[in-house]
């Protein structure tokens, strides 16, 4: 649905983006992460028609942004970063005039604009000018502009921006519909959090290249080939340790004591897990946890970060 | 068609509810007042009043000065000032054709600037009613290479407009161009070689004081500003199909 090869942006001597691959499919809700300058934007820009790419291709429900830009932008809706609409206008004539622009029927506009607005909660602001609406109403506005005409691909750069979290909450509700009904997605963020509870997949930039792209399952283990366990017992002892220190030696894993009931354990192979449980079980111990601790989306960006910068 | 249509009437809307255009009117209608009565206190028109289109028109200040101006002011929101506050990216990104993009906006600068010059026709319907004896033919000839040119000016306008999104440059830029087609066939239109003879045929007053003032539809001068208007909007869409195409 939504896909780039190769995809290259120079501006003059600066490298904006180097040969990024992306895809999208229907359905799928794909999270951009990378800090200020990674080349999120431009991504996005080159997806929406609005900048052309240096090389390489980028294609909307395959059709190629540069030979068929006009039918590409039909199946797209699109969210800038810091959206705004003209402030003369009134959120009903705003999106009475996008939806004309974007090819309605004048029958069809009333019901259309109806329709997004239902949907995003506008409603109640449908009179009210744009300039006198919240930041919150403004997104939504965007986003409302964006899914007029039901396009099958949406293009979202920070969307969460200047949202509270009641508002956050609500508009990953809405991207978690849009998804489910067969939208395929492709948004921007720099919440951390937001990208790892609604994103199917992530793709990480930094420096106009593409670092990682997977599930967040995926990269974490990927990224971090030694998996850390916490196992807590009711009660500790020799004993523990014991059984501890075979195991280390046979599973080849390194253990640490946090306090006197809970053990830090680092095992070079994630393939063990299962193996140390039984071992514990076997030897009659009371683990009353088991848990693998996993790097959340923060500590995985910042590790690949600081993998770059080094 | 639809979205052009959506997009001419978003523009002309805009520009009626815009307070920076009325004040733009109501500046062009006060000068415009008193260059009419400076005229009409002329001896040459108060013996002949036929004498008052291709004095206005033609070697006055309306056309030397006013008109040049007005127009790339008017176009700076077009382009140069939705690119500064950010409105040109969702307009450009929705699936409509960039030159239909251009046509909608110039012609509803077009539309919009005729209520400019409906000020001007007011001021000659006043002076017939009390009593001018006034020749229709020139007034309106007059005022259309006047309109003619005020169209072709618009279109410079909005070539300036869409470089830049400083309003400054957009404005500066399309008034110096208006200058220039104005006062450099001026410059050589006295030399009698080949350059005159090209710079007396691109000299716009000329056209209205000798044609369109005259009474006269000149079909040169109607081609000529057609054409030069039409070379600068196929600019301007080249301008918004570079910023697309050109990586």
């Amino acid at each position: 649905m939504i896909k780039t090869e190769r995809l290259t942006k120079h501006y003059g001597t600066i490298h904006a983006l180097s040969e990024v691959d992306l895809e999208v499919a229907p359905g799928e809700i794909l999270g951009f992460l990378g800090p200020n300058g990674a080349g999120k934007s431009t991504t996005l820009r080159i997806l929406s028609g609005y900048l052309p790419p240096t090389s390489g291709k980028a294609s909307i429900n395959g059709l190629d942004l540069m030979n068929e830009s006009l039918a590409a932008r039909r199946c797209t809706g699109y969210l800038p970063e810091n959206f705004v609409a003209p402030s003369e206008l009134r959120v009903s004539e705003y999106l009475r005039f996008r939806a004309a622009l974007k090819g309605l029927s004048r029958k069809q506009v009333p019901a259309e604009v109806q329709r997004v607005a239902k949907h995003l909660g506008l409603e109640p602001r449908l009179r009210q000018p744009f300039s006198a609406l919240s930041k919150g109403f403004r997104q939504r506005v965007g986003l409302a502009d964006a899914l007029l005409g039901d396009p099958p691909a949406l293009l979202l750069d920070e969307p969460f921006s200047g949202l509270d979290p009641l508002q956050r909450e609500e508009f990953r509700t809405i991207l978690k519909n849009l998804a489910a009904a067969g939208k395929a997605i492709l948004f921007s963020s720099h919440v951390l959090p937001e990208v790892e509870e609604i994103a199917t997949r992530v793709l990480i930039l930094h420096q106009g290249r593409s670092k990682a792209v997977g599930t967040l399952e995926d990269l974490q283990s990927h990224l971090h080939e030694k998996a850390k366990l916490c196992v807590r017992l009711s009660e500790a002892g020799t004993k523990a340790h014991e059984v501890l220190a075979a195991a280390a030696q046979e599973l080849d894993f390194s253990f640490e004591e946090q306090n006197d009931k809970s053990f830090l354990i680092e095992l070079n192979d994630h393939s063990h897990r299962s193996d140390l449980f039984q071992r514990l079980a076997a030897a009659k111990l009371p683990v009353i946890e088991f848990r693998e601790l996993r790097p959340d989306l923060d500590q995985l960006f910042r590790s690949l970060v600081e993998e770059t910068a080094t | 068609m639809r979205a052009f249509v959506a997009l001419w009437k978003r523009e002309v809307f805009s520009m009626l509810v815009s307070p920076f255009a009325f004040v733009l009117l109501g500046v062009w209608f006060l000068l415009n007042g008193m260059l009419f009565v400076v005229a009409l206190s002329t001896q040459q028109v108060m013996a002949d009043l036929r004498l008052l289109p291709p004095f206005l028109f033609g070697s006055g200040m309306l056309v030397w000065l006013l008109l040049p101006a007005f127009p790339p002011l008017l176009c700076i929101r077009l382009f140069a000032e939705e690119h500064r506050v950010g409105t040109l990216e969702p307009l450009l990104t929705a699936p409509i054709r960039d030159f239909a993009v251009v046509l909608a906006k110039y012609l509803a600068a077009c539309v919009f600037f005729l209520l400019f010059w409906g000020g001007v026709l007011l001021l000659f319907l006043l002076l017939h009613w009390h009593g001018g004896n006034l020749d229709w033919a020139r007034v309106l000839g007059g005022m259309l290479g006047a309109i003619l040119v005020s169209f072709l000016f618009l279109a410079t306008g909005l070539w300036a407009s869409s470089w830049s999104s400083n309003l400054v440059l957009g404005a500066g830029g399309g008034a110096a161009l208006n200058y220039l087609l104005l006062f450099v066939p001026a410059l050589f239109e006295l030399n009698e070689g080949p350059l005159g003879s090209v710079a007396r045929s691109m000299h716009l007053p000329n056209f209205l004081d000798r044609g369109f003032s005259a009474g006269l539809l000149d079909s040169y001068a109607l081609v000529y500003l057609l054409g030069l208007s039409a070379l600068f909007l196929f600019l301007t869409w080249m301008r918004l199909v570079s910023r697309r195409w050109v990586p």
